[in-house]
């Protein structure tokens, strides 16, 4: 039926195969298309957030994926500054992985602002001293640089490259994709950092505040590192699930080692900062606070457990799996030390957004917990099937991996 | 150019870009940003001419001054006022929440109505007051014709002697039904007190502004008792300063860490009900070491020291009753306070330069106890602090003319002469004017409710009364309701008719003596808006009624308006000589001879209308009154030994008044164990309902403002809060926010449990003023009333509601 | 301290004492607040998370066994930090500023945009998010009483305490018809102020020592919330208890010092032993 629109050369599913399996991510979609409609026509009042919970789930999910997502800019960077040039095989992924995670973190933040309407705001009146407009305007920017390297891809597109004129603006576009690749990584470098100074700016929240370098806190530094250590490993991670996907070998295991192996080292050294970081803060902000480190952990669900997984189990470990050549060269460990850490990333940002909210600050103020409503939910997993969606769109229709050709032969018939 | 399926999409495309470059999307984008800064379903004030209207609140007896500010017609915010003698400046929460009162529709009737639903529903129809007066009017001529006025009824809520109340007094007087009946309140323990120790039917007068110690046994000072205004502004005035440096100290006896217990400089646990004898004890101290005042006693007290009648009989004084009875060891067993302590507050009410032991329970809304008040008052007499500076003063009442004298018509006449149905002023409760409680109980005890048509008047007797649901069941059986309440409230909707007053800021009423003041003190209150709906005030109501019902009881209300009441009222005042109508913040009126005594007015009709621009008119401070006429009682003293209770047990019995003490001690203060109750085992633990100052608990519903200051350990969604000890409620695995069943004999009511410290064990603290189910949305079904399970067992001698001692049990829902 | 503006006239700032020995817990102050300042009432106000109270009450109790326990009360508007108020500089829209001439931290309806990030970041949970329209509905009246002074908030925005900017705004245009260029003390003051009964709020500029502020500030006996942050509160609390101060902050074992060591009603019958000593 749409045969027409296949790449030249592989194989894919039938187009009613293909329907089935979107269904569940429409599903998603649906729901989180009601849950959005109930917020923007409702309020916010459909949510569980509170003024004590001003940033909840919605944040998480964003911070989460937009670190996630960092896999685009850092392995563009390396594909096209630095010139690794077995990245080439697989930053088309990353590049529609990123491009997914970063709209999808747009359209959630678009509904969790209590004035939409009023969002371009933050450009018109922006305070420049606020993380929130840094971190605001280079997203907005950045996602504008996806979608130009997002472009050509499409472009490639069978029955698109038929026309003359769109084959050659593709083509034009590749030859300077360094440029965007260059102005990706700038400005990613910095909203990745802004995030992190959004917490760490907090001063007068002593679980999230943190000292640093000139206007930057520590946690500026830390989110950039932490983002470009687990973006590759969650494009790795992507990757290796459309391979178990579709029963076929997509990416050369040169691509997927040198990845691995450069977030290996960022991991490590991440992991490293990290614990420095916890106790420079133990021993700095939190007694300067008059507060003990335990004295965060005292009430409610959150415990000490939760920084012991991040550091330990969900940094250390795969750190550890990953620098080793044997450990990252097994592929059943390459996958649980990138999911360990994609884990550990999000498990990060869950500190630093929920943990930091629940813990009053004021002597007499109270413990507060927080469940999400289906409405949270259905907006926060619309992400995942819409990036479900538009993956598989994108690997049914365009020439996503390169390599798949080649890798997978048509068997002689 | 043919339309091809490309050219159409290069032309949306071309055009979609095109557009982006014009000021279209950009014009667009503002605007709307524009349109979320004015969403029409965003209320936008109007604006206008501001003005401010100086008024008086009577939302409480305690009667404070504000100040509205308008604009143009509408009222926009009520503050105190600071040129007003009782609240210089602030005012309590309730007031302060004032125009929620005024503005919300749904918690008031806009007319008069008739019932079209089922009782209890709050369904009505709109009639006209014509047609409504006429209803009324008819039934009651009618029962009048059948020679019953006695059925007709009515329920007070008014403050005593103010205007409101005389003409409903009237209304009945000349209908000719005796059955007039008001909420038991602290006012009537007092008053019922003052007559028997002082032989005066005056208020109670607590100088309270110029004490150094204020003992207060069970006053909710912080609550809302006396006049809250007057109370709160004393209590920042105690405060004010150096804290190492300040001379007044407060101790509350209370059982609960309330904001007045926590608050005072010694709080004092006593089990509720037995402050009687924690004062009794302090008076066991006092005698014993000898340092009462002699003077006082010599001269101006009677039954102190054992005394001969004029029979030869040798009668026990107050003195031996108090010491064979009142050591400290004794005091400690009753009360649960610990002796040393006894002996210790004891001292500092020696020690203290003018010290006042003051009584209450809560704020006013509710009756205390007349033994333990003559308790409190004979260590006020002890000391000396009677009628001195900074005791308790022994004012005359306020100077207000009585209504002119009518002549009842026969039909009434005769209906007058039938007992009442709550049998006060029998021989069982002499003292007692009205027992609300006894008149539900009497209509409850019969086949066929011998009140036919009851009027309900600033009352709301159905959630107000801490009587088990006593009064929601009378209700049920009276044939015809008539509410003239202003808000749809509980008794309102088993109502069968609705004659609604206005709400108090669109009315002109009166103050009488705000509670514990130690000054006469008269307030009027103005509109500050017209009505805004078609109600009419009470009074005019009641004038019109009159009419209604027919010419001989018409007579008696010779009035055009209610205001010609209150002024030929007021001329009394104007006639009595001096009193001020000009509050000047520099000479307080407590302070002696501050206020001076130039009045500023020259004639009654200029000091009436001064009296309605400022709203008050009162008379500074009498501190220390000549001794002689002082005490109006059979011995011309202050009785210890109270001669009227004699006769009074001589004409009837012990038993009868419910005395469980026999002989001399009978007529003094003593302390009396509540009656055993037999089902205690099954109900270990006893239920005290508390008043809060930020709810309303009595007829005026609380603003919803109100509910902004209630802790969610007092109100979650739907379910109100107990207060128990974490012991006590550990003995039932009880954790916070648990929900419980509190079961009395008198039914059970859901709430959760908040473990408090300050709460005493064994103890349940249930808040008044939650568990509405009328008005609206805002108190409708929110939380639970205490009163609805209140088993009250009866005073001795003045027969009100022992409320504070249910016996109730704990069951985990 | 004292700056000057660009006139050349020193600036205010304005701040407040609140006396938590005279504060009775009434809550006549959150009222007037809200009552003064247009904030709407929903049917449940126990939801404490989402209840609007630009002025709200803390309970706190001593923590003591009965009958030595003992509640207290801290009322908490928008303390107007002076120091790099952490709401002021995470603002994206810049809704909200410390203004110079007056110390007040604003906040603009019409621009916030609504993200919280501000709310995240003030850690006396003084601000507060419109999570529904304002409760007024139509055929209730309610809008009666609503005050032209202070414009109604739409659902979405953030509001807080404003010190009763309008009232402010109110003593100039009054001061300026009678050609005077500066208010005096009197003229100014917040809602809260003014309705509270027991006096326990004093309001006024700081930087002017002649206003009563100035003074009560100086008092061992005052502190500030959660001072060693480095806020900089304007609002001050005065307490002669100890363990209501030590409540203010938040303190490591034997950081806390108490304020003097005078002896006052030490005496052993009380049911309050000990209760302070100073």
């Amino acid at each position: 039926m749409d045969s027409a629109l296949l790449p030249h050369g592989v194989k894919r599913c039938s187009p009613w195969a293909f329907f089935f399996w979107t269904l569940p991510w429409l599903g998603l979609l649906a729901w989180g298309g009601l849950s959005a409609f109930l917020c923007l026509w409702k309020g916010l009042n459909q949510t569980n957030m509170s003024n004590v919970f001003a940033f909840a789930l919605w944040i998480v999910f964003d911070l989460a994926v937009i670190a996630l997502g960092a896999g685009a800019f850092f392995t563009g960077f390396l594909t096209y500054i630095i010139n690794k040039k077995e990245l080439r095989n697989i930053i088309n992924t990353a590049v529609i992985i990123g491009f997914i995670c970063y709209s999808g973190a747009m359209a959630m933040l678009g509904i969790d602002i209590g004035q939409p309407i009023r969002g371009w705001f933050i450009f018109w009146h922006a305070n420049i001293h606020s993380m929130l407009v840094e971190v605001s305007f280079c997203i907005t920017c950045y996602l504008m640089v996806l979608a130009i390297e997002f472009l050509p891809i499409i472009l490639e597109n069978r029955k698109l490259e038929e026309i003359k004129e769109l084959r050659l603006f593709g083509h034009n576009l590749h030859e300077i994709m360094a440029v965007f690749a260059a102005t990706g990584t700038f400005l990613s470098f910095f909203h990745q950092g802004s995030l992190g100074g959004m917490f760490g700016v907090m001063y007068a929240r002593p679980f999230a505040a943190r000292e640093g370098f000139y206007i930057w806190p520590w946690t500026f530094f830390l989110f950039v590192l932490s983002a470009i250590a687990c973006g590759p490993l969650f494009t790795i991670l992507c990757t290796k699930l459309a391979e178990l996907l579709t029963r076929k070998k997509l990416v050369p295991d040169s691509a997927i080692q040198a990845l691995a192996k450069i977030s290996a080292w960022l991991l490590s050294f991440y992991i490293v900062l990290k614990i420095f970081d916890y106790l420079g803060w133990i021993y700095g902000v939190v007694p300067r606070a008059g507060l003990t480190f335990e004295s965060f952990f005292r009430e409610g669900p959150y415990g000490v457990w939760m920084v012991v997984c991040e550091i330990i189990f969900c940094g250390i470990l795969p750190a550890v799996i990953l620098i080793t050549p044997q450990g990252r060269k097994n592929q059943g460990w390459l996958i649980l030390a990138a999911l360990l850490t994609c884990i550990g990333i999000v498990l990060n940002r869950f500190l630093f957004i929920i943990v930091t909210l629940a813990i009053p600050v004021m002597p007499f103020e109270r413990f507060w917990s927080y469940l999400p409503t289906w409405q949270e939910w259905g907006v926060g997993l619309a992400v995942v099937g819409y990036g479900f969606l538009v993956f598989s769109l994108a690997y049914r229709y365009l020439p996503v991996f390169p390599k798949e050709k080649e890798l997978n032969p048509a068997p002689e018939s | 150019m043919k339309l091809t399926r490309r050219n159409f999409i290069a032309s949306v495309v071309g055009g979609a870009v095109g557009i982006q470059i014009t000021p279209l999307p950009w014009k667009f984008t503002d605007d709307v940003a524009i349109w979320t800064q004015n969403w029409p379903w965003v209320p936008v004030p109007p604006s206008g001419e501001f003005s401010e209207v100086s008024s008086v609140c009577t939302l409480c007896p305690g009667g404070c001054g504000i100040s509205v500010r308008k604009v143009e017609e509408r009222a926009v915010k009520i503050e105190g006022r600071t040129d007003y003698p009782v609240n210089p400046g602030g005012i309590c929460p309730l007031g302060m929440g004032g125009l929620q009162l005024l503005y919300d529709e749904s918690l008031r009737f806009t007319g008069p109505m008739k019932r079209v639903g089922m009782r209890g529903s709050g369904e009505f129809q709109r009639i006209t007051w014509r047609e409504a007066l006429d209803i009324a009017g008819a039934r009651i001529a009618a029962l009048r014709k059948e020679g019953r006025p006695e059925a007709v009824a009515a329920v007070d809520g008014n403050g005593e002697g103010t205007t409101a109340s005389l003409l409903i007094q009237r209304l009945m007087q000349a209908v000719g039904s005796p059955n007039y009946v008001r909420p038991a309140s602290l006012s009537d323990t007092y008053r019922m007190g003052n007559i028997l120790m002082q032989g005066r039917d005056a208020p109670i007068a607590y100088d309270l502004e110029n004490s150094d110690l204020i003992v207060s046994f069970g006053c909710g000072l912080l609550e809302g008792w006396g006049a809250p205004g007057r109370v709160l502004n004393a209590w920042g005035m105690w405060h004010e300063g150096n804290p190492a440096k300040r001379k007044v100290k407060i101790v509350q006896v209370e059982s609960r860490a309330s904001n007045t217990a926590s608050k005072a400089d010694y709080w004092v646990a006593a089990k509720p009900g037995t402050e009687g004898a924690l004062a009794l004890g302090l008076a066991h101290v006092i005698i014993r070491s000898g340092r009462y005042d002699a003077g006082f006693l010599a001269e101006h007290a009677f039954g102190f020291d054992d005394w001969q009648s004029r029979d030869g009989v040798v009668h026990t004084g107050f003195k031996t009753l108090v010491l064979k009875n009142y050591a400290p060891e004794q005091v400690s067993r009753i009360t649960g306070v610990r002796p040393d302590a006894i002996v210790k507050l004891a001292g500092m009410f020696m020690d203290a330069k003018s010290p006042i032991a003051i009584y209450g329970k809560g704020k006013n809304e509710l009756n205390g106890s007349l033994y333990e008040f003559m308790a409190v008052q004979s260590l006020n007499a002890l000391a000396g602090r009677i009628n001195r500076v900074g005791g308790v003063l022994l004012p005359d009442p306020l100077p207000l003319n009585p209504l002119p004298h009518f002549e009842c018509d026969e039909i009434a006449a005769k209906g007058l002469e039938k007992p009442r149905l709550d049998r006060a002023g029998t021989k069982a409760y002499p003292f007692s004017h009205s027992l609300i409680h006894k008149f539900a109980e009497a209509i409850n005890g019969s086949r066929k409710s011998p009140i036919d048509t009851l009027l309900v008047f600033s009352a709301n007797p159905a959630f107000t009364l801490p009587d088990g649901g006593a009064f929601e069941t009378a209700l049920k059986k009276i044939p015809f309701v008539i509410s003239f309440s202003p808000y749809r409230d509980e008794t309102a909707n088993m109502a069968d008719l609705i004659l609604p007053d206005c709400v108090y800021l669109e009315k002109v009423d009166d103050i009488i003596w705000p509670v514990g003041l130690q000054y006469p003190l008269y307030g009027l209150s103005k509109p500050v808006v017209d009505p805004i709906y078609d109600t009419r005030n009470c009074g005019d109501t009641i004038i019109n009624l009159s009419k209604a019902i027919g010419k001989s009881v018409g007579a008696a209300f010779p009035w055009k308006h209610f205001t010609d009441v209150l002024k030929e009222r007021a001329k009394g005042l104007y006639d009595a000589g001096g009193g001020l109508v000009r509050f000047n913040p520099a000479a307080p009126p407590w302070v002696a001879k501050g206020a001076g005594s130039k009045t500023g007015f020259k004639s009654f009709d200029d000091m009436w209308k001064k009296l309605e621009a400022g709203g008050m008119w009162y008379r500074p401070a009498e501190q220390q009154r000549d001794w002689s006429w002082l005490f109006k009682t059979p011995s011309g003293k202050f009785e210890f030994y109270s001669q009227r209770i004699e006769q009074a047990i001589r004409s009837g019995s012990t038993k009868e008044m419910r005395i469980t003490v026999q002989g001399d001690e009978a007529c003094m203060a003593h302390y009396e164990a509540p009656a055993q109750d037999p089902d205690r085992t099954a109900y270990p633990l006893t239920l005290f309902p508390y008043e809060m100052i930020n709810l309303a608990s009595g007829w005026i519903p609380s603003p919803p403002f109100l509910y902004k200051t209630i802790f969610d350990t007092q109100l979650l969604k739907d379910t109100s809060f107990a207060a128990i000890h974490p012991g006590t409620a550990g003995q039932y695995g009880l954790k916070q926010g648990d929900l419980v069943s509190v079961e009395s004999p008198a039914g059970a009511v859901k709430v959760r449990v908040d473990l408090f410290e300050g709460a005493m064990p064994g103890r349940v603290y249930m808040p008044l003023g939650f568990g509405h189910t009328g008005y609206d949305e805002f108190l409708k079904g929110k939380g639970a009333n205490p009163n609805a399970i209140v088993r009250a067992g009866e005073d001795p001698v003045s027969g009100y509601p022992v409320w504070w001692t249910t016996p109730v049990k704990l069951v985990k829902a | 301290m004292k700056k000057e503006n660009d006139n050349g006239k020193p600036r205010h700032r304005y701040g407040m004492v609140i006396d938590l020995d005279k504060c009775t817990g009434c809550g006549t102050c959150m009222i007037a607040c809200a009552a003064e300042n247009n904030v709407s009432v929903r049917p449940d106000q126990s939801d404490k998370e989402r209840a609007i109270t630009w002025m709200r009450l803390y309970k706190i109790t001593n923590g003591k066994e009965f009958p030595d326990t003992e509640v207290s009360y801290f009322p908490r508007p928008c303390m107007h930090c002076d120091h790099h108020p952490p709401c002021v500089s995470v603002c994206v829209a810049t809704a909200t500023k410390l203004d110079f001439n007056t110390g007040i931290v604003s906040q603009i309806y019409t621009r916030c945009i609504g993200c919280r990030y501000c709310q995240a970041a003030c850690p006396y949970g003084a601000r507060y998010f419109n999570w529904w329209d304002a409760y007024f509905p139509k055929d209730k009246g309610l809008d009666r009483y609503l005050s032209p002074e202070v414009s109604p908030r739409m659902r979405g925005v953030v509001e807080k305490c404003t010190f009763c900017h309008h009232r402010l705004m109110r003593a100039k245009e009054q001061a300026y018809a009678e050609g005077r260029r500066e208010i005096e003390e009197h003229e100014y003051q917040t809602a809260c102020t003014e309705a509270c009964p027991v006096q326990a709020i004093t309001f006024g500029d700081l930087n002017n020592p002649d206003h009563k502020v100035s003074k009560l500030v100086k008092h061992p006996f005052t502190f500030r919330l959660l001072e060693r942050l480095g806020t900089e509160p304007k609002v001050y609390y005065y307490s002669s208890r100890d363990w209501v101060r030590k409540l203010g902050d938040n303190f490591l074992p034997g950081e806390y010092k108490p304020v003097l060591h005078k002896t006052w009603m030490q005496e052993e019958w009380s049911t309050k032993p000990g209760r302070d000593t100073y």
